[in-house]
């Protein structure tokens, strides 16, 4: 009998770095996040492998993997089911939806209109559908990684700040270095690669989840996280809104994540340092002067970031 | 509403930028009044609203040009819509701009014939002279500068053979403390110039500090030492004092 040692994120992380070229920090913030147990967007121009990286990611996990490309015309039916008559029983039977996947890749998903997207959002909350009288829990792990494309808006339904608040973190993937296309088009300019398939289990990211709870943080690093997240809510000229107490449990919740994946049972200063600008961008209400004065969301997360004092 | 530049001469150009935030997602904003433009020549007018999970901001940009000097003020734009606050219709209006439009852009023609052929040489006569002045004067007037006052004599302090990271380490050494292993931390990173917002990965950005092994590993290890949980304690200040001593005999 042969016993195997358990597997640590990192090969997990080494086995998305070996299909996906570049792009190490949105990699890295894909495994927190999926370690934390929360939901992702990814947003970046097209032709980026943000869909790539997905299912790159749900290959390698070997849980359950389901697409769903957002349109104009889908139904909330679409995503999570809906219950059909079947003539030869005389009854109705439900048929489950692509939500039920451990991976769901929403892709575009700014392009269905704000039922649809509710449909989507409210079982990543609950982590149950309902579908007529029947009530059906979502698998464990269930993590939905959503895309959007920042420049074509024209028909697009932008989500609102409410339903930003559900994804974890919201990652900006952009374009590769010079060094870095160069290896792209080595790796993908013929045959297209094998995906990493199976390199970990569903059991190891359940294990990794639990173990990350127990990532020790000191009670002054948990006060630089609610510094940080304060510092949002005080009076700035270019945001309107700061983030929830949700973002606070979310920087911890993905600093504790990190540091497992480094390998520590500690979370240190620059993990939440590290994790914190996915975490609030999609969180602060930036106000109009933001377009008038031409200033990037990201220069002010940065500055507000850059501000508090680490412990 | 806001002008760039505010400041400008008859024939330059100016942008007149018109911000207005609605609650809805809008394609256009409808009911807009924009205020009188005469003594502007209008060059191009761009609209266009962008929605967002907060609303729509619509931004309208118009590029003018001055037709006569004088300060003109460009009164408010004015829009009529109903108030998602209270459901009543009302009227919103911008703030007013102020322009200020000196003469002709640049000399025409006569103008700079003139300014070349008469005032050019005398401009650079009276420039030429005033500096020849200043110079002649301050030859005269020169005089030995004093000696500057003799600096006083630096009390003379006991000189110390411990530094206090030396004494920090030893009282680490003696009493294994979260509190004396930050006291050491903050003593190191002052060492080493880090700033109160940097941690240490920013450190090590900045200033290369990994260039030098031994330091970067008394950082980490110190580092280590003050965030672990209190069962991990011992074996992280055990792990710091080494690579402490480490950095010290290097």
């Amino acid at each position: 009998m042969t016993v195997s040692a358990p597997r640590k994120p990192q090969v997990l992380l080494d086995a998305l770095a070996a299909t996906i070229v570049g792009q190490r920090p949105s990699l890295e913030a894909l495994l927190a996040s999926l370690i934390a147990g929360g939901h992702v967007l990814l947003e970046g121009p097209p032709g980026l492998a943000k869909t790539l990286a997905c299912r790159a990611l749900a290959s390698a996990v070997g849980g359950s993997f389901k697409r769903i490309q957002f349109t104009p015309d889908l139904l909330p039916s679409d995503i999570v089911g809906t219950r059909v008559f079947d003539q030869r029983a005389g009854e109705f039977t439900t048929v489950l939806g692509p939500i039920f996947a451990n991976i769901v890749l929403a892709d575009e998903v700014n392009r269905a209109p704000a039922k649809v997207q509710s449909a989507l959002l409210e079982g990543m909350q609950e982590r149950q559908v309902t579908i007529g009288p029947q009530t059906f829990p979502l698998p464990d792990p269930f993590v939905v990684t959503a895309t959007m494309n920042p420049l074509d808006s024209e028909g697009t339904y932008a989500l609102p700040l409410a339903q930003m608040d559900r994804f974890l973190v919201k990652i900006l993937v952009d374009y590769p270095s010079s060094d870095e296309e160069g290896r792209i088009l080595d790796r993908f300019g013929g045959e297209t690669p094998a995906l990493p398939a199976d390199v970990v289990s569903i059991d190891d990211i359940l294990r990794w989840r639990h173990e990350a709870r127990t990532v020790h943080v000191e009670p002054r690093l948990k006060r630089y996280v609610v510094d940080l997240v304060g510092a949002t809510r005080v009076k700035h000229d270019y945001v309107d809104r700061g983030a929830s107490p949700r973002a606070t449990l979310a920087i911890a919740a993905l600093a504790r994540a990190r540091a497992l994946v480094a390998g520590r049972d500690f979370a240190l200063p620059d993990d939440v340092r590290a994790v914190a600008p996915a975490v609030l961008r999609h969180r602060l209400a930036f106000n109009y002067r933001t377009l008038t004065d031409k200033v990037d969301p990201e220069t002010i997360v940065a500055g507000i970031i850059a501000a508090v004092p680490t412990p | 509403m806001t002008a760039e530049p505010k400041s400008l001469r008859v024939g330059e150009t100016l942008r007149l930028r018109i911000v207005a935030h609605v609650d809805e997602n809008v394609l256009q904003l409808d009911n807009v009044t924009l205020p009188d433009l005469s003594g502007f020549d209008s060059l191009g007018d761009e609209r266009r609203c962008a929605t967002s999970g907060h609303g729509s901001d619509c931004v309208e940009v118009m590029t003018l040009s001055p037709t006569e000097g004088g300060d003109r003020t460009i009164a408010p734009t004015t829009l009529d819509a109903i108030d998602a606050r209270n459901g009543k219709p009302s009227h919103f209006a911008t703030n007013s701009v102020t322009i200020h439009v000196a003469g002709a852009a640049r000399p025409n023609g006569v103008t700079r014939a003139l300014f070349d052929d008469l005032l050019k040489p005398i401009a650079i006569l009276v420039i030429v002279g005033a500096a020849a002045y200043a110079l002649l004067w301050g030859f005269v007037r020169r005089k030995p500068l004093p000696a500057p006052p003799a600096a006083p004599a630096r009390p003379v302090t006991p000189a110390t053979s411990i530094d206090p990271l030396t004494q920090l380490i030893a009282a680490l050494a003696r009493e294994r403390t979260h509190a004396r292993v930050l006291a050491v931390r903050d003593e190191l990173r002052r060492r080493v110039g880090a700033r109160e917002e940097e941690t240490l990965d920013d450190l090590f950005a900045r200033r290369a500090a990994d260039d030098d092994p031994a330091v970067a590993g008394a950082l980490r290890a110190v580092e280590r030492a003050a965030f672990v949980d209190d069962s991990q304690l011992d074996g992280a200040i055990d792990d710091a004092l080494r690579t402490l001593s480490k950095w010290h005999e290097s």
